[in-house]
């Protein structure tokens, strides 16, 4: 693995959940890269875990939450050397370790601006904590003016005056803009963006994401996107991983994806999406069935009861990784003739 | 709002007070006067206008009462003397036992969520549950059996001993068992209420989003998440303050503790109604200041109140 | 599969296994089930006491301020009366005066929450007002103020106090599930329909209010039991030939039977603390149960 093009290494990341005395498997198994300074798509439908791997990965996950990984790592790129953290060894999800990588390395903007920002305290005041927090020197002013300059390059208006303003008093997408500048303001290299535009209007989802990848395109940081929208993925992603049921089905560049789809599930959901430019009478294509209860799983392939291919054998064990060409891997028994990857 | 609702009560009040059928001139003038003008009582009736409708007689009392008039309780003596001095008694016991249980309470709720099922969650729960199924006059009793009696450690009644050294000294061994008692009653409702409320606001999202800029754990607890606590909490206290009133009043029977509520207990017992009437009324305007404290406080601690959302 | 149950049957049987699900649900709440028990040995031991007839009011000069043996299990009073007669049957009077007292407050304060938070308007003003004037005073110093006013300390007038000043928490919790709920669609299609409105509101909304209803009433019990029992402490009460727990607590103002009659004031203490703790399981464990099922 080249420490300089991978930014962050994934092998293996399990989470277990524990509530009521019931361990529950949320996270199984998964393993991905991302490549500094692209921009990684993590898809999939609703409970398929993609929130709760992010979160693992930054260890926000709580005192009923268990995470196990063989290498959760991640490569600093300062003044071209790099240095390796091993976060899978980190014991303590708050302790000094990870504190000092959440804010300058890593971090993280969330779905929801109504309830990501604290009521009570000032746009402003929320934006510079982080700030002060990492860079120990730092006066108040000088703080006030980056968090300006930040809100400035979100293309907030009127930043002198909405720099005192509480979050009632801003929109959804000057919120999430304020989120942003959040996860921005001591310059991390990986920002993980957990369905940062879901609960916001169509047209703002559009003004956030360009803002999002003219962030990326002039300053080279390293974006993971969850999202479950392809076409989202389709304008901004370089490779995606395709996530079901805990499990990472497919992974592969944007072209392997769209133009190589391989996995059933993949197929479908590009099927899904509703296009403009439908032939007249093509029907919209769902996917039969529900999403299982992960409580109910039995074993084998977890996407066998809504698969149009399923076989008899691909639910008797769990089912391997297959690398089907260079950075293209797919989690089917339909590819076994390929060689398998961990 | 408050003042309709003052006049309100206290004609309410004050009708209650006539329906009983006490002639009001024997709570109106003092008792000296009235022996020394036996002759002219009729006189003496009208120029009170005590013959004048209900209330035109209403407005004049509440004019007096106004005027720092309060009129003379059946035994004799002015009720302003004696409220004078009785006032600052309750308003000492109700306010050591409201700082107290404010401090204790909001604090053992707090660690209680943060170190939840540790020991102090399961301590502060059992004694919750306790503290809300034995009555607080019993507590106080209990507490006077141990630590006045057996102990000697503190007196059992009054508030001022004729042979105290000093005034502080005499204060605090007074006070400290009524304040005891009435603390642990408070403290019982309040630990739950900010446990619970501390609990919500640490499954916040705003939490997760502290957490993100890598602040220590303390600042996240006590910045984002005791801040954000505060409000719902102060509000559910300011409510329970009508129950420290009638707490204490019960509490100063028990230890014969010289306050309102005795004073009241004692008036109501022995009919004298004069009294009554202005005790009613001093806890009325007590408990409307402490409703209009609750929208202070909620503008205070909340933008979205005070600037309007 | 040839037969085929009727709506109504299948109805039927799912109801009551919801029903067997909620009372096994209740029963593994192992502190509820305890609460219940205890409700109920107490109660029933009382009503025995009662009914058998037990002399809870001859005082015998000559036994005065006994302690417990020869013949009085808890003891004696001031004036010689057996305690533990007292404290069953003033557990009757007891246990009555809270239960009646929780029921008829709870039905006041449900009528008038479902009148105000149907009708809304100056209705609902009105009530809000009055009930605000209620709330605005402690409510132990309402009752007192009642009582100076009504002046006769008989039974029938402390229920009556009691009830006139304790409907207020009902009446809100009413009032605020009627007032989100009287816009859901199914009251919409029976106004459309022209139903009666007292029969939406009676026959539709309340049913599904009547969770809460039934937990609060459940834990006002315990609520006025105290109520009495601070009340009678004070000397407020009830008159104590009629004997409820709170009154025979009232010889413990003094601070001699403190000392030297423990016994007058720990059995009545124990029974209050322990009814009161056993109702608060029960209705934790009825809360439980009950809030689930409206999910």
């Amino acid at each position: 693995m080249d420490n300089k093009e991978i930014i962050l290494n994934v092998e293996k990341l399990n989470t277990t959940f524990i509530s009521d005395r019931k361990e529950i498997k949320i996270v199984k198994d998964v393993s991905f890269q991302v490549r500094r300074g692209k921009t990684l798509a993590v898809v999939g439908e609703s409970g398929c875990g993609k929130s709760v791997t992010m979160n693992s990965i930054m260890r926000f996950t709580g005192k009923n939450a268990i995470v196990k990984a063989d290498s959760i790592q991640y490569n600093a790129l300062k003044d071209g050397k790099v240095t390796e953290y091993h976060l899978e060894s980190i014991k303590e999800p708050n302790g000094p370790e990870m504190r000092a990588l959440r804010g300058p390395d890593m971090s993280m903007v969330f779905q929801d601006p109504m309830s990501s920002l604290n009521p009570v305290y000032k746009v402003g005041d929320q934006v510079a904590e982080g700030l002060l927090q990492h860079n120990k020197g730092m006066k108040k002013d000088e703080a006030r003016q980056k968090v300006l300059e930040m809100f400035r390059k979100l293309g907030i208006p009127d930043p002198e005056e909405r720099i005192d303003c509480y979050p009632h008093q801003f929109s959804g997408g000057m919120k999430q803009r304020v989120v942003i500048a959040i996860a921005m303001i001591c310059n991390p290299e990986l920002i993980i963006c957990d369905e940062p535009t879901t609960a916001l209007d169509v047209t703002i989802q559009a003004q956030i994401m360009d803002l999002l990848k003219e962030l990326q395109l002039k300053e080279g940081k390293s974006i993971i996107l969850i999202t479950h929208n392809m076409g989202l993925v389709a304008e901004m992603a370089d490779e995606v991983c395709v996530m079901y049921m805990g499990r990472v089905v497919e992974f592969g560049s944007l072209e392997d994806l769209f133009d190589r789809t391989s996995h059933p599930y993949t197929r479908a959901l590009l099927r899904s999406v509703p296009v403009l430019g439908l032939a007249d009478g093509q029907k919209l294509e769902t996917i039969p069935g529900a999403t299982p209860n992960p409580a109910d799983l039995k074993g084998g392939c977890e996407f066998a009861d809504r698969c149009s291919e399923c076989m008899e054998r691909c639910r008797e064990k769990t089912i391997p990784m297959f690398e089907i060409s260079p950075g293209h891997r797919v989690r089917c028994l339909k590819f076994d003739s390929y060689p398998e990857v961990d | 709002m408050m003042i309709p609702m003052l006049l309100v009560i206290s004609f309410i009040v004050y009708y209650g007070l006539q329906l009983t059928g006490i002639d009001p001139i024997n709570f109106m003038v003092s008792p000296e006067m009235l022996s020394s003008n036996k002759e002219n009582v009729e006189a003496l009736r009208e120029s009170l206008g005590l013959n004048d409708p209900l209330i035109v007689q209403y407005f004049r009392w509440l004019g007096n009462i106004l005027h720092g008039d309060l009129g003379y309780s059946f035994d004799g003596s002015s009720i302003a003397s004696v409220i004078a001095v009785r006032l600052p008694y309750t308003f000492e016991l109700a306010g050591y036992s409201l700082l107290f249980s404010t401090i204790i309470g909001i604090g053992i709720g707090i660690i209680s969520a943060v170190r939840q099922n540790g020991i102090i969650d399961y301590v502060g729960r059992v004694l919750a549950v306790l503290g809300q199924a034995v009555p607080q006059f019993l507590v106080g009793i209990i507490l006077i059996q141990v630590f006045s009696i057996k102990l000697g450690w503190f007196p059992a009644s009054n508030r001022v001993s004729p042979d105290a050294t000093s005034a502080l000294a005499d204060a605090f061994f007074h006070l400290f068992l009524p304040v005891l008692t009435l603390t642990i009653g408070m403290v019982a409702v309040l630990m739950r209420y900010a446990r619970n409320t501390m609990l919500d606001v640490l499954n916040s999202d705003y939490i997760k989003t502290a957490r993100s800029k890598g602040i220590p754990e303390w600042k996240v607890y006590l910045k984002h998440g005791f801040r954000n606590a505060m409000k719902p909490v102060l509000v559910i206290l300011v409510f329970r303050i009508p129950a420290l009133i009638g707490g204490s009043v019960v509490i100063e029977t028990v230890f014969s503790y010289p306050g309102i509520g005795l004073t009241m207990t004692n008036a109501i017992v022995s009919g004298d109604y004069p009294v009554v009437l202005v005790t009613t009324l001093i806890i009325a305007a007590t408990m409307l200041i402490c409703s209009f404290m609750v929208d202070v406080f909620n503008a205070l601690l909340d933008p979205r109140v005070r600037l309007g959302e | 599969m040839g037969e085929t149950t009727s709506i109504k049957d299948s109805n039927k049987s799912a109801s009551s296994s919801l029903f067997k699900r909620n009372v096994r649900k209740f029963m593994n709440n192992k502190l509820a089930v305890l609460g219940l028990v205890i409700i109920v040995v107490i109660t029933v031991a009382c009503i025995i006491g009662m009914i058998v007839g037990v002399d809870y009011g001859t005082p015998v000069l000559t036994d005065m301020k006994q302690a417990p043996g020869n013949g009085h299990l808890f003891g004696t009073d001031t004036i010689g009366r057996d305690l533990f007669a007292r404290v069953l049957v003033g557990g009757c009077y007891s246990i009555l005066i809270g239960a009646f007292c929780a029921v008829m407050s709870s039905v006041i304060g449900a009528i008038l929450g479902a009148l105000a938070g149907y009708f809304g308007g100056k209705v609902d003003m009105i009530l809000i007002r009055i009930s605000e004037i209620f709330q605005a005073f402690p409510q132990l110093v309402l009752v007192m103020m009642l009582v100076a006013i009504v002046n006769k300390r008989g039974l029938g007038n402390l229920l009556f106090i009691f009830v006139f000043t304790g409907w207020m928490t009902t009446f809100r919790m009413v009032r605020n599930e009627f007032m989100s709920l009287k816009n859901e669609t199914y009251v919409k299609v029976c106004e459309a329909f022209g139903m009666k409105k007292s029969n939406i509101m009676f026959k539709q909304i309340l049913p599904n209010v009547m969770s809460p209803i039934i937990v609060s009433t459940t834990t006002n019990v315990a609520f006025f039991i105290l109520q009495e029992a601070a009340l009678s402490f004070i000397g407020l009460g009830v008159a104590d030939s009629t004997p409820t727990w709170g009154n025979i607590l009232n010889a413990a103002k003094s601070v001699s039977v403190v000392t030297n009659q423990w016994w007058i004031w720990v059995f009545p203490g124990l029974a209050i603390s322990l009814f009161v703790l056993a109702i608060n399981f029960f209705g934790d464990g009825l809360r439980d149960v009950l809030d689930a099922k409206q999910q």
